[in-house]
Order: structure tokens, then C-alpha cells, then sequence
């Protein structure tokens, strides 16, 4: 569906995308994870056929984005970051008119209804809420019915219900076969929305991969949390499988280990127990989070 | 694309009417001219028609200039064409739907316009419907595309309202929109056959009116056909989507090159009648009956400027 080979982007001296490589696989959810300024927005763009890239190789649906614009335009949905519509423009008449810009169409009540926004059809652009803005956005997206959308941090700037509307949108596109590319700096949404997720920054991709897998090839690590009801026993803790490191706490009523293998781990330290005659009360297995796995890859926290 | 032209003409319609600023330019402001001129010419009569064609051409420049001038820059620096981008849409139906659109929206401001003038001040209705239409239609589809280059050729509203004003203050004070030609200083008189809208002024004027029979402007017409052809095409060459879009340093010279039928037009017209102060030229037929006061002989009392007040106009 996407084919993208050391893509470049040079904006007058100022190399914002620097060489990404990447493929995504129809149906596939792919998310472009990073920081404000990472590039997420030029890479998509150049994909939409809305930037021309500086160098690298593209293909979407097979077409040149460079090339083929009009064709390509018409079988892609795209959400952009930035975009408006006339302030009195209504709900309904941004469907009609976006409608006839394509070969092929759905119904636009369908559309409306399904996007809940049926009620608002005769309301200004500009009287719009934030999540209701966002909604007309995806409508007009799917109104060529496309097989490929680019959603373009789709839920930045929501409160939180408007944001929860719009993934659990984004989750009926997934089901629906569709194959989509969005771009966050959220990473429960990229962790709960996306098949795979790559993590771009500074122009970069240094990382891709189900979010599982980037979470375990960046930090490997569990941390296993235990609590007795009697004191551990004193002196030498016995080297659990894959052990990085482990404490007690002040109470000597519980345990933290931090292991590469943590499912090994919890297998040896019960019968450890067991055989010490110590009650375990709770047990807390804790994967590290994407969140986790983004801080250790750009030594960047993502919510500054 | 044949489908997209039609929504968006409807489009452009809607949201053109839903602002008060469109209705004002396109049909209060001509007419406030219109009763000040009116008035002040106390032009009854047949002499309505001069001043008729003075305010019609007022509109033209305002809904073609401003309104074109002024909408695609502002969408562009909302963020909206950008989203029209990323549908299988190019530049043309945009540009086509504005000039379609101006032009909708001004042909009721003509029929307004004329009968005000007959039911007021008793000017003949128009015998030459055909023309007046011809003209008026080529007129706005010209006008709009010179503002659509410029709309193009700017980066943001500032330097938009700077080029319209450099457009439209001359065509409207030295090409008879504003002040009849014929009060004009002697190198202002030539330098008006170089000024689109003066073909526009009196080529309506004469239409209205009862003046020359035979002439039906057909070089007027010409030249206003081939302003909005190349005016669309270079519009369309020079279309920006966004604000970043590069804009290359030759795009205000395309500015010049719609100005060129009117510059051809004007030399012709030098060589073939060159204007003497005092006396009218045949694109002016005369039709103004002298004011009856000298207070209210100053036709430009109305836009606040002060033209030289000479003998020149004759009975
Ligand atoms: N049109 C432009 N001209 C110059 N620099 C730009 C332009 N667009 C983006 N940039 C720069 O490129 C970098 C990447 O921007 P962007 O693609 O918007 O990142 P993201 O979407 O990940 O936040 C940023 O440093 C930004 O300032
Ligand atoms: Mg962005």
C-alpha cells in the first residue's frame, strides 16, 4: 500500500526528514510515533502528494505521489493537522460539495449519522466544537469510501471525551479492513490503535515494530513488585532467570525484581516461597510501556 | 471535474451571500454612488445613462478586484485551500467558480441598477440588452481574473489590499468610473485610454444610452475576452495552495501581461482618435446636461477629490 525508501525532506537548508525507510501492509494500522518536530507531519504530507520530497523513493497504492496527484487523491482519505473550512459553511454542505469532488462516493447521510453529526448538518463550520470539527474532518475523509486514509495526529487538542470518540472511531476503521497511517504524540493511542508503530525523531526513524516488541527491545526489562505477609527471609535473595537487580523494601515485606524474563522469575520465586512458608499477599507485574520504551530510545519525554 | 464546478459555484454563492460585506460591494455601495451622482449631475433623463454607466462600472471593479482579490487569499491563509488540496480537485474549477460566481452575483445589481434609473430619473429603459450584458459579463469575467492573479501574486491580506488599491484607484479615478474623463487634465485624458476600465465606462455608457446605434464594441468586448483568458490561464499558472507555496519572482510581471490588450487597445485608439482637452471624444457621446448650479457641477463630490473645473462640458 505504502512503500517509502530513504525519503528526504530539505526545507531551504533544513533537513527536517533525514532518510526514513518504511512499508506499510494493506489492512495494517501504522502509526508514526515522536515528538512535536520529528517530521511526522512533512513524511505524511509528501504521501498525500501535498509536499514534494528533496530525495527518496515513494509509492502510494502504487502511484507517485509527485506525479500521479490527482489520481492517487482520488482513493486516499486524508485528516490533516492543519486545515479549515469557510466559517459559514454548514455540516451538510461541506459533504455535498467534498462529495463531488470524487469519482466515487457514499451516501452522505450515512455518513453524517454514522460520525454523529447528523444533528448538527445545518450548524456553521465555525460554531463547531473541537471533537465535532475533528468528526466533520474523518467524515469528509471517508467520503471517497478509501481503502487508505492518513490521519494526521487526529486527536491532538481534544478533551478528553472528544478524544476517546475519535479512537474508538479510528478502532471501527481497523475493523473495517482499512488500512490507515497516523501520526501521534500519544502513546496509549499509538500502543492501544496501531499493528505497528515506528518512532521517528529529529528526522529519524529509530524504531518500528508491533508496540510490544519495540517495548521489549528497548528496555527488555519487567519489573516484578511482591508483597508478604511474613518478613523475607535475611541475607542472599536467590538470582531469579534473566535477574537485572532487585531491593527489598523497609518493611523486609516486599520485593522488587527487575528481570528480562519475568514469566521464568514468577515460576521460581512461588515454590521459593512456598518452601519458606511465606504467605504472598500480591503480586505486580508491570511490562515496560511504550512510554518507557520512547524515553530510552530519544532520551525525550514526549508530553514536554 | 464538471461536477465539482457546479458545488462550487453553489458554494462560493452561499458563503458570498452570508457576508455582509459581499452584498454591500456589490449593491449598496454602486448605489450610493449612483443617487450621489445622480443628484449632484441632477442627471434626468437620457443623462442618467452616463452616470449609470459610471456606477455599473464602479461595481465591476469592486466585485471583480476585491472579491476576487481578497477570498482566495483569505481561504488560503485559513487553511482552507490546503484541504481542497488533498482532493483530486486542480486550480481550475476554483478559479472558474469565483469568476462564475462574481458574475451571478452582479447581474442582479445591473437590472437593479437600471431600473432605479428609469423609475427615478426617467432614463429610457436600455434598448441594447444584448450589449449591455455582453459588456457588463465580460467586464466582471475580466475583472475577476485580474483579481485572482493578484490573489495568487500576494502573500496575505496586507499586501493584497495594497495591490488591489494600486489597481483600482486608478481605474476608478483615471478610467471614468469615478470622474468623468472629459474633466480630466489633458495628459490624464491620454493616460485614461491606457486604463481598462475607461473602455468599460464608456462602452457602457453608450450602450445604455441612446448614443451611437452602430457600435456594438466589439473591440471593447475583445479586449475584455482576452484579459479574462489569459488572466485565468495565468491565475491558474500562479495558484498557491498555501502560503509556503514559492511564488516566482516572474509572477507580478503576469500582472503586466493582462494589462497588454488594454495598452494595445489604447495605442490603437491614440492613433486613430487622439483626445483634444475640451472636446469629447466619440466613445463619449454627449448626453450630460449641465448641472444648474456651478456648486454642483463637481461630479467627484461624492468620492471627496477635486478635479479641475473646466469648461469641458459641453451640451
Ligand atoms: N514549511 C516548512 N518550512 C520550513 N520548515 C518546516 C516547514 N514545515 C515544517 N518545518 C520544520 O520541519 C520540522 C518537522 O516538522 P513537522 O513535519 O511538522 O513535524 P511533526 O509533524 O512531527 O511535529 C520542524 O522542525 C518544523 O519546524
Ligand atoms: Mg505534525
Amino acid at each position: 500500500m505504502i512503500y517509502v525508501k530513504d525519503l528526504r525532506k530539505q526545507y531551504d537548508g533544513f533537513l527536517a526528514v533525514k532518510g526514513i525507510s518504511f512499508e506499510v501492509q494493506p489492512g495494517e494500522v501504522f502509526g508514526l510515533l515522536g515528538p512535536n518536530g520529528a517530521g511526522k507531519t512533512t513524511t505524511v504530507e509528501i504521501l498525500e502528494g501535498l509536499r514534494q520530497r528533496s530525495g527518496g523513493e515513494v509509492r502510494v497504492l502504487g502511484f507517485d505521489p509527485a506525479d500521479d496527484g490527482l489520481l492517487l487523491k482520488d482513493r486516499i482519505g486524508v485528516c490533516l493537522q492543519q486545515a479549515a473550512l469557510p466559517d459559514r459553511l454548514r455540516v451538510g454542505e461541506a459533504i455535498a460539495l467534498f462529495a463531488s469532488f470524487y469519482s466515487r462516493t457514499v451516501p452522505g447521510e450515512a455518513l453524517l449519522r454514522r460520525l454523529q453529526l447528523w444533528d448538527k448538518r445545518d450548524a456553521f463550520f465555525m460554531h463547531l466544537s473541537g471533537g465535532q470539527k475533528q468528526r466533520l474532518a474523518l467524515a469528509l475523509a471517508l467520503i471517497n469510501d478509501p481503502q487508505l486514509l492518513f490521519l494526521d495526529e487526529p486527536s491532538a487538542g481534544l478533551d478528553a471525551q472528544a478524544r476517546l470518540e475519535i479512537r474508538s472511531l479510528i478502532g471501527e476503521l481497523r475493523a473495517e479492513k482499512r488500512t490507515l497511517l497516523l501520526t501521534t504524540h500519544y502513546i496509549e493511542e499509538a500502543e492501544r490503535l496501531c499493528d505497528r508503530v515506528a518512532i521517528m525523531d529529529e528526522g529519524r526513524l529509530i524504531a518500528m515494530g508491533a508496540p510490544r516488541e519495540i517495548q521489549e527491545h528497548a528496555l527488555g526489562a519487567s519489573t516484578i513488585e511482591l508483597q508478604t505477609a511474613q518478613a523475607l527471609p535475611p541475607g542472599e535473595l536467590p538470582a531469579w532467570p534473566g535477574l537485572l537487580r532487585q531491593a527489598r523494601d523497609g518493611s523486609g515485606r516486599g520485593l522488587t525484581i527487575v528481570t528480562t524474563r519475568p514469566a521464568a522469575a514468577v515460576m521460581e520465586a512461588v515454590p521459593w516461597l512456598i518452601a519458606h512458608r511465606i504467605e504472598l499477599q500480591d503480586i505486580r507485574i508491570r511490562r515496560p510501556s511504550l512510554e518507557d520504551a520512547f524515553i530510552e530510545l530519544t532520551g525525550k519525554n514526549l508530553r514536554d | 471535474m464538471w461536477r465539482a464546478l457546479p458545488a462550487l459555484i453553489l458554494t462560493d454563492l452561499r458563503l458570498a451571500l452570508r457576508m455582509r460585506t459581499v452584498v454591500f460591494f456589490n449593491y449598496l455601495f454602486p448605489l450610493m454612488f449612483f443617487f450621489a451622482f445622480a443628484e449632484f449631475l441632477d442627471a434626468h433623463g437620457e443623462a442618467c445613462a452616463q452616470v449609470a454607466g459610471m456606477v455599473l462600472v464602479i461595481g465591476i471593479l469592486g466585485n471583480g478586484l476585491w472579491g476576487a482579490g481578497m477570498r482566495l487569499v483569505q481561504e488560503r491563509e485559513a487553511n482552507i485551500l490546503r484541504r481542497f488540496r488533498v482532493t483530486p480537485i486542480s486550480p481550475t474549477p476554483i478559479l472558474l467558480a469565483s469568476v462564475v460566481t462574481g458574475w451571478l452575483l452582479y447581474l442582479p445589481a445591473l437590472g437593479l441598477l437600471c431600473a432605479l434609473a428609469h423609475w427615478i430619473y426617467g432614463m429610457p429603459l436600455p434598448t441594447r440588452w444584448v450589449s449591455l450584458l455582453l459588456l457588463t459579463s465580460c467586464g466582471i469575467w475580466a475583472f475577476r481574473a485580474i483579481g485572482l492573479i493578484v490573489a495568487s501574486v500576494v502573500n496575505g491580506v496586507q499586501e493584497s489590499t495594497v495591490l488591489i488599491q494600486l489597481l483600482y484607484m486608478p481605474m476608478l479615478f483615471l478610467g471614468g468610473a469615478a470622474i468623468p474623463v472629459e474633466l480630466l487634465p489633458a495628459w490624464a485624458q491620454v493616460a485614461a485610454r491606457f486604463v481598462p476600465s475607461y473602455y468599460l465606462v464608456s462602452s457602457m455608457q453608450n450602450a445604455l444610452g441612446h448614443g451611437d446605434p452602430a457600435a456594438w464594441h466589439g473591440a471593447e468586448i475583445a479586449a475584455l475576452l482576452l484579459a479574462t483568458g489569459v488572466g485565468l490561464s495565468i491565475a491558474r499558472q500562479a495558484f498557491r495552495w498555501e502560503k509556503d507555496d514559492p511564488l516566482s519572482p516572474r509572477a507580478r510581471w503576469y500582472l503586466a501581461a493582462v494589462l497588454a490588450p488594454f495598452l494595445a487597445l489604447g495605442i490603437w485608439q491614440l492613433a486613430t482618435a487622439p483626445p483634444t482637452a475640451g472636446t469629447r471624444t466619440p466613445t463619449h457621446p454627449e448626453r450630460i446636461t449641465p448641472p444648474d448650479t456651478p456648486s454642483s457641477a463637481d461630479p467627484a463630490a461624492g468620492c471627496g477629490r477635486r478635479p479641475p473645473r473646466r469648461p469641458t462640458f459641453p451640451v
